[in-house]
């Protein structure tokens, strides 16, 4: 079967296109935002020597981390304004969603990046004299900074391509914005297509931009 | 009122229906070991390709992995369930449309993850397995596979676990897996609240005994 394409469509809508792509990014840009802050919170919480804030962060991250993102968005839009009684915005409550979820894997990645300091080197550094906090500033946290923004480069990719389940709880990022394309001009085909490209060629260049972190931050011990 | 301090919990709505629950985890087990499966077999031929000294395979299999992995899963799962059928005239069942894509999805995944453990067995080994006289095929199977499985194995239990999660997507293409029965279920009892926290718990129950593998295999073979 030979199928007319018809590529107009997609320069017609762009601009709606284009909207999406602005709120896509801007959600992004924003649930990072406050993972980064978030996730080094819970990072410290799970390594703190105080046995209860231990468990709810560990609890939280396993929570997050074990559930899909998709539940998490359609519980946090649906259930939880049953919950408390507070209704968010859908722009709210998706970014609430994605940040509270991306937090959890943040966490991880600061933790793993604190305990890869070898604990020698706390050692020494405690031995020559240096406060806990010094210890902290000056040895630990410099190297674990090093190692932990290439895998915060990967969860930017990942979380990027992940705020597309926004469109579910019509969120009007690119993934929405296609559909009522796709669905006004009945021109599935040409729509889905371009957003494919569209995702590809925005995120294809991001994760080369990773790759080139993991070499230029490769530890070497 | 604005705020529901107290809300009352009933969870006997989703204790009734969870036969139906139940079914939409077993769709979910199924739709999961089947693209983990397919997704082995395409990551691994995707890997060999990609290290295969034959420059045209290797463009063609870098393109298919960082078309897949550029590219988020709901896009191509609503891509080949409404733009392919249009393409091909040809519809697809749910079921098959994502079980494929799935497989495709994770095979990327897979195939860096075969890659990098190949790679990562040093060429001095390889070069003096070839120089000790073994063939390229007893290099692979003898040094390089038995090394390198044991440091995929590791990223690979943490790809089953996002496997188990993404598979919740499909449920977007109407395949009635676990996510998909719960948002009938919460639209028919008008219990979202009951529903979507036990699902919720399922999800955590088939998933966390993975990440507790997950973490043990990243420390018994990874760790320095």
């Amino acid at each position: 079967m030979r199928y007319q394409w018809h590529f107009q469509v997609i320069l017609d809508n762009l601009p709606v296109l284009i909207a999406g792509i602005q709120l896509t990014v801007a959600v992004s840009a924003l649930s990072m935002a406050i993972a980064i802050v978030a996730g080094m919170a819970v990072a410290l919480a799970r390594l703190s020597s105080h046995r209860a804030l231990r468990w709810a962060a560990y609890a939280y991250t396993e929570f997050f981390r074990d559930t899909p993102l998709l539940m998490q968005v359609i519980w946090v839009f649906y259930a939880l304004p049953l919950l408390t009684g507070i209704n968010l915005s859908r722009f709210a409550a998706g970014t609430l969603a994605v940040s509270s979820n991306l937090t959890a894997f943040l966490a991880e990645i600061y933790r793993a990046g604190i305990t890869s300091v070898s604990r020698g080197q706390e050692e020494a550094a405690l031995a020559i004299g240096m406060r806990r906090s010094q210890v902290y500033r000056r040895i630990i946290l410099p190297q674990a900074v090093t190692r932990v923004i290439p895998p915060l480069g990967s969860m930017w990719v990942s979380l990027f391509k992940d705020t597309s389940i926004l469109s579910v709880i019509a969120v009007a990022e690119l993934m929405y914005k296609a559909r009522l394309v796709a669905v006004d001009t009945f021109r599935p085909l040409e729509i889905y297509t371009a957003v494919a490209v569209i995702y590809y060629l925005l995120a294809y260049p991001q994760s080369l931009g990773v790759n080139y972190l993991y070499g230029r931050f490769r530890v070497r011990e | 009122m604005t705020l529901a301090a107290i809300y009352s919990w009933h969870f006997q709505a989703v204790w009734n229906n969870l036969p139906f629950l139940l079914l939409g985890v077993k769709t979910t087990l199924l739709v999961t070991a089947l693209s983990l499966v397919f997704g082995l077999a395409v990551g691994l031929v995707a890997a060999l390709l990609r290290l295969a000294p034959w420059r045209a395979a290797n463009l063609l299999a870098a393109f298919y992995i960082d078309l897949f992995r550029s590219t988020p899963l709901l896009a191509q799962l609503v891509w080949a369930f409404f733009a392919l059928p249009i393409l091909t005239g040809h519809s697809l069942p749910p079921l098959a449309a994502g079980t494929g894509v799935l497989s495709l999805y994770v095979g990327a995944y897979l195939a860096e993850i075969y890659r990098a453990g190949i790679l990562s067995v040093s060429a001095g080994q390889r070069h003096a397995a070839l120089a000790i006289g073994m063939t390229g095929a007893q290099v692979m199977r003898r040094i390089i596979l038995p090394q390198a499985v044991v440091r995929m194995l590791p990223p690979m239990a943490s790809t089953l676990i996002s496997l188990v999660k993404d598979s919740s997507l499909v449920s977007i293409i109407s395949v009635a897996e676990l996510m998909f029965n719960a948002q009938s279920l919460s639209a028919v009892t008008l219990r979202p609240v009951e529903v979507l926290t036990a699902v919720g718990g399922l999800y955590f129950f088939l998933t966390y005994p993975f990440s507790l593998i997950a973490a043990f295999l990243h420390r018994r073979y990874l760790a320095v």
